[in-house]
């Protein structure tokens, strides 16, 4: 199917990792946002 | 380009991720405005469905959090 | 002045006291209020949208009409200002360890950033020194041990490498360390392991260095050296201290102090004070770690309610029962409120642009925000609007579900709507909170969150919950002190108790116990005990008793017991695990070998049987940490400082001629038993400390006992011949696997059981219904083993006086229809809720019992044949919220 690495994210956080939260949310927002929008899975309009 | 702002869906357990995303908000720490979280009671409760729609309907990026 | 921040910065002569503060509301400050001093300004009153301030508020007395009274006043930082060498009121870089805290606090007057307080610049090199104003008679009148802050200098230099990075310098001088709480061991050796230096040197002078903000100390190293070392920080750890409006009320209510000014208690009674009726918690009872306090707090609220059982519920007022409006079938009707949380969300979020745009969403009847929407007037308002405009749905929009959901959904309740028909949008904690810099994006991730939410309530049904009996009786595993102190509170509250006990005696431990730390004779004291128990007949007591198997949840146990052979079920709602500890039997120092050498037990025996040879004795020696703070047992056996101390005493007057050497690593007499220590160093026992990498040799020359040790502090090898040596021997956990199995409770690598929470939640376990005390939780003296079993009685009445309990609404639930009978969901369930149906049309299709399901969702995403449904978070519900994405704002 080729889902672009770097669409998907998984991670593990406990809830007292509030640091770790917000690194992993500047990771994951970098990474999508270095991919450019995403076109290829976006249904057609119509 | 530069304007683009992506959305990324998030998927977060509630006693989890979900929990470290409120602290964090009692720590005021600041993070990047792109997310919008789905509260789901366990990443057991995850389906590839999900993930998958959330693309097709228009998300730049999924993220799930245990 | 910020009090909160230990007055590192200003506040406001309004504010609130603290961000976690309930409830948080703004309060005046009276001193610095110009309108209350000078009569000037008033401009809050202009301000305030809600009318709140009201500056005529006066105290009020109020006479209340009680039956007993629990203290929990607390205690006071030392203030180091009294002792001048260490220049803390005239030098800003030091800092008192509270300070230091809030230095490191996210929410603190630096968020979190590591800059010392002379010039803001990040300190290299940071000093902590401890017991200030502890254990010290010649500076201050506090001789006692604080007990909590070698730990919380330990984690304060932790903190601060994990902030700075690794080249901070944390140097941390003791007399002694004590981590002798539970995992604090692994804790200290883990900081020795990051590099944090630990000096074993007591400071008595620091000197500003001229020209620089930085401070020098000169100190006395463990080899005699004389060494001066700058600093750019100093924190001074500062102890505990019962703050005299507390001594005078201790006074005025006619209860003893100890020397120490605590509340006198006895070790069997640890939460009473002397006089009938008044007991108390936390440090009023000594200086104590969270942990302990909560403990305490616990049983003392069990002992207050023993006293006063026959009145319970006689001043309760019954809540009204609201009846639910049928709602199925009916469009949805949404009410959607946005809360300010007064400038916490409508300081970044455009609140009223929210609130407009929600008003578009399709099936929206009603938009309002609120100012705060948990505050008591706004939850009825809310309650009168959702029943005037007959609303069948509601969204709050505000802080976070995880606090404050079901106060909304009481407010739901109360208007007759299902409390499920409700749904939160999270936008101060995951929105205005993190994105203050971004008012923009923020406003527009509300709506897109308040859109979220509205398209799920939208989908929302009304859910039942079941609601179960809960069996009135208790199950205490184990009849030590602990659990026999557990049996005794529970039926002095009315409920019958099944007491098993292994053995073939009640007592446990205690019955090799001399003397406590407070010297009381343990045997009378316990065979007391032991007398209630068998005579009260609410308790039946099972001897040479095992449990073969347990099943069942919360409120309806089942148990099978085996007596010699013979088997028994008992049911109950309840469950006390108090299975102790025992002593471990050592293989070094000669101990098997040589019958001179005992274990501490074994000398108590002695005692006990009043052993005439012990006073013919010239020269006794203690080895300490025998079988402790090893890397096989990584942890601090915590009673065994203080049992050697008394027991060196007790030989001393004996024989006062004695010659008595007690071997150490460090001596952790906290508390007010450091008087003990204190009372051994003066009538002669000689402290020789040992390093663990260097420990003493035991040998037996033609016949003799010798003792070969390195003396640590002044490296010198020394020669002791003794008649007699103990060990301290290190406190065993038994092997807790079958119990843990039984309940699905954790056990740590220590082999002790893991509590629900380290601080919070001592004496429970995370599975509901079963509770922990004694030796089972960590090695702890009678005192606080009795206190436990209190503290665990009184969490399982807090259970148990509900006599029903509700399940949870948002379970899971299959559709027997469409399972295809695989069995991936009962093998994947970590709570054993699916099962096959075993009569019926359906048999040998999957069910779900409601009463187990904890709402994972674990079978829902593992159901190959899509049978299995999650109510509240249903495919349906969450492919709503995706959807909702999609439009554009
Ligand atoms: C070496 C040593 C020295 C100590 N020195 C001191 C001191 O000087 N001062 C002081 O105040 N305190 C001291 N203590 C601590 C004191 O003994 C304890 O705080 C107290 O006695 C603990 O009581 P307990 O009920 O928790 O455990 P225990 O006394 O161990 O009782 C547990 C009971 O549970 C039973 N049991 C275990 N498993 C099961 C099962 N599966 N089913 C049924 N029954 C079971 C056991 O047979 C036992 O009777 C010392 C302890 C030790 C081991
Ligand atoms: S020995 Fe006691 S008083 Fe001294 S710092 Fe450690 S815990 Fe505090
Ligand atoms: S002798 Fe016992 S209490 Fe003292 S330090 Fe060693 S293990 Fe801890």
């Amino acid at each position: 199917m080729g889902i672009e690495p770097g669409r998907l994210h998984f991670s593990w956080v406990s809830s007292a990792e509030a640091t770790k939260f917000v690194d992993v949310v500047k990771k994951v927002t970098s990474e999508v946002k270095a991919l450019g929008p995403n076109k290829q899975f976006v249904k057609k309009k119509g | 380009m530069s304007d683009w702002e992506p959305k990324i869906v998030s998927f977060l357990c509630n006693w989890c991720s979900y929990g470290a995303a409120d602290l964090a908000g009692v720590g005021r720490m600041q993070y990047p405005p792109n997310i919008r979280v789905v509260r789901i009671p366990c990443t057991g409760r995850m389906s590839p469905k999900f993930a998958l729609a959330a693309l097709r309907e228009g998300a730049d990026g999924v993220w799930v959090s245990g | 002045m910020d009090v909160y921040n230990s007055g590192l910065v200003q506040r406001k002569a309004i504010y609130v006291e603290y961000a976690q503060a309930v409830p948080l509301k703004y309060c005046i400050d009276p001193e610095n209020c110009i309108y209350l001093t000078r009569g000037k300004c008033g401009n809050c009153a202009k301000v305030c949208p809600a009318g709140a301030i009201d500056y005529e508020q006066k105290e009020k007395e109020l006479t209340l009409n009680v039956g007993s009274i629990v203290l929990a006043p607390g205690f006071k930082s030392f203030d180091p200002s009294k002792l001048d060498f260490y220049n803390y009121a005239s030098h800003k870089n030091v800092v008192t360890a509270l300070e230091f805290e809030r230095i490191l606090s996210a929410s603190g007057p630096t968020m979190g950033h590591l800059a010392r307080v002379s010039d803001k610049k990040e300190p290299k090199k940071i000093a902590w020194f401890q017991c200030v104003g502890s254990r010290d008679v010649n500076k201050c009148d506090n001789a006692y041990c604080s007990s909590v802050c070698c730990m919380y200098a330990i984690k304060e230099a932790a903190i601060a490498k994990e902030h700075a990075g690794n080249d901070l310098d944390c140097a941390i001088f003791y007399m002694d360390i004590r981590t002798h709480g539970k995992d604090f061991e692994r804790y200290y050796d883990n900081a020795k392991d990051k590099g944090v230096r630990f000096v074993n040197s007591r400071i008595h002078s620091v000197l500003p260095v001229f020209g620089t903000d930085d401070l020098e100390v000169r100190y006395v190293d463990e080899a005699g050296k004389l060494i001066t070392e700058v600093f750019d920080m100093i924190v001074l750890s500062t102890g505990f201290e019962t703050p005299p409006e507390v001594v005078k009320l201790a006074n005025d209510l006619d209860i003893d102090l100890t020397v120490g000014n605590f509340a006198k208690t006895s070790a069997f009674d640890p939460v009473a004070t002397s006089r009938e009726g008044i007991y108390i918690c936390g440090s009023i009872a000594g200086p104590r770690d969270i942990p302990q306090s909560v403990v305490d707090s616990s049983a003392a609220a069990s002992d207050a309610g023993e006293i006063l059982s026959s009145a319970r519920n006689s001043l309760t007022t019954v809540k009204e029962v609201v009846p639910e409006t049928p709602v199925v079938g009916d469009p949805p009707k949404i009410g959607v409120f946005v809360c300010k949380c007064g400038i916490n969300i409508a300081g970044v979020v455009d609140v009223e642009a929210v609130r407009d745009y929600a008003a578009s969403l399709p099936y929206v009847e009603y938009v309002g925000d609120n100012l705060y929407s948990c505050s008591q007037d706004t939850q009825d308002a809310m309650a009168d609007i959702i029943k005037s405009k007959n609303l069948n749905r509601v969204v709050v929009a505000a802080c976070t579900p995880k606090t404050h959901e079901p106060l909304f959904q009481e407010t739901l309740i109360g208007s007759g709507l299902n409390k499920y028909l409700f749904e939160m949008a999270n936008i101060r904690n995951q929105d205005s909170w993190v994105h203050k810099n971004n008012p923009e994006l923020a406003t527009q991730k509300a709506m897109d969150l308040v859109r979220m939410a509205v398209s799920k309530v939208a989908l929302m049904e009304p859910l039942e919950e079941a609601e179960l009996e809960i069996n009135q009786e208790a199950l205490v595993i184990g009849g030590g002190i602990a659990g026999l102190t557990s049996s005794q509170s529970l039926a002095g509250q009315g409920y019958n108790v099944h007491l098993v006990e292994k053995s073939d005696v009640l007592g446990g431990q205690a019955l090799n116990i001399y003397k406590t730390a407070s010297g009381e004779y343990v045997q009378e004291n316990l065979t007391a005990l032991i007398n209630k128990v068998e005579s009260n007949e609410k308790i039946k007591v099972y001897l040479e008793t095992e449990i073969v198997s347990t099943d069942g949840f919360v409120g309806n146990f089942r148990s099978i017991l085996s007596t010699g052979g013979e088997e028994k079920n008992i049911e109950y709602g309840v469950s006390i695990v108090a299975t102790g500890a025992s002593a471990l039997e050592p293989d070094e120092y000669n101990y098997k070998s040589d019958e001179r050498v005992l274990t501490s037990l074994e000398l108590d025996r002695r005692f006990i049987n009043n052993d005439p040879e012990l006073s013919k004795i010239n020269s006794a020696a203690f080895i300490q940490c025998v079988g402790s703070r090893e890397p096989d047992r990584p942890y601090c056996s915590r009673v065994c400082c203080t049992h050697s101390i008394e027991n060196a005493l007790e030989l001393k007057k004996l024989n006062p001629e004695m010659n008595i050497y007690i071997l150490y690593r460090d001596i952790r007499t906290f508390g007010e038993r450091e008087y003990l220590y204190k009372q051994a160093r003066q009538e002669g026992v000689i402290f020789i400390k040992y390093s663990v990498d260097n420990k003493p040799e035991v040998i037996n020359r033609d016949g003799r006992l010798i003792i070969n040790i390195v003396d640590h502090v002044l490296r010198l090898p020394v020669e002791i011949e003794v008649d007699l040596l103990t060990l301290a021997t290190a406190i065993l956990p038994p092997n807790n696997k079958k119990i843990a199995g039984f309940y699905k409770v954790p056990v740590n690598d220590d082999g002790m059981f893991v509590e629900k929470h380290a601080k919070l939640g001592p004496s429970e376990f995370a599975t509901d219904g079963v509770f922990l005390c004694g030796l089972a939780h960590y090695p702890k003296p009678i005192e606080e083993s009795v206190a436990q079993g209190k503290a665990a009685a009184s969490r399982a009445i807090t259970l148990l006086a509900k006599k029903k309990t509700n399940t949870i609404g948002t379970i899971a639930k299959i559709f027997s229809m469409n399972c295809s009978s695989c069995g991936v969901c009962i093998s994947i369930c970590p709570y054993s809720a699916p099962s096959y149906i075993e009569e019926g049309p359906f048999t040998g299709k999957a069910q779900i019992n409601p009463v187990l399901c904890k709402g994972c969702g674990l079978c829902v995403a593992s159901c190959r044949s899509g049978a299995i449904n999650l109510k509240g978070f249903d495919n349906d519900q969450i492919f709503a919220q995706i959807y909702a994405l999609k439009e554009a704002v």
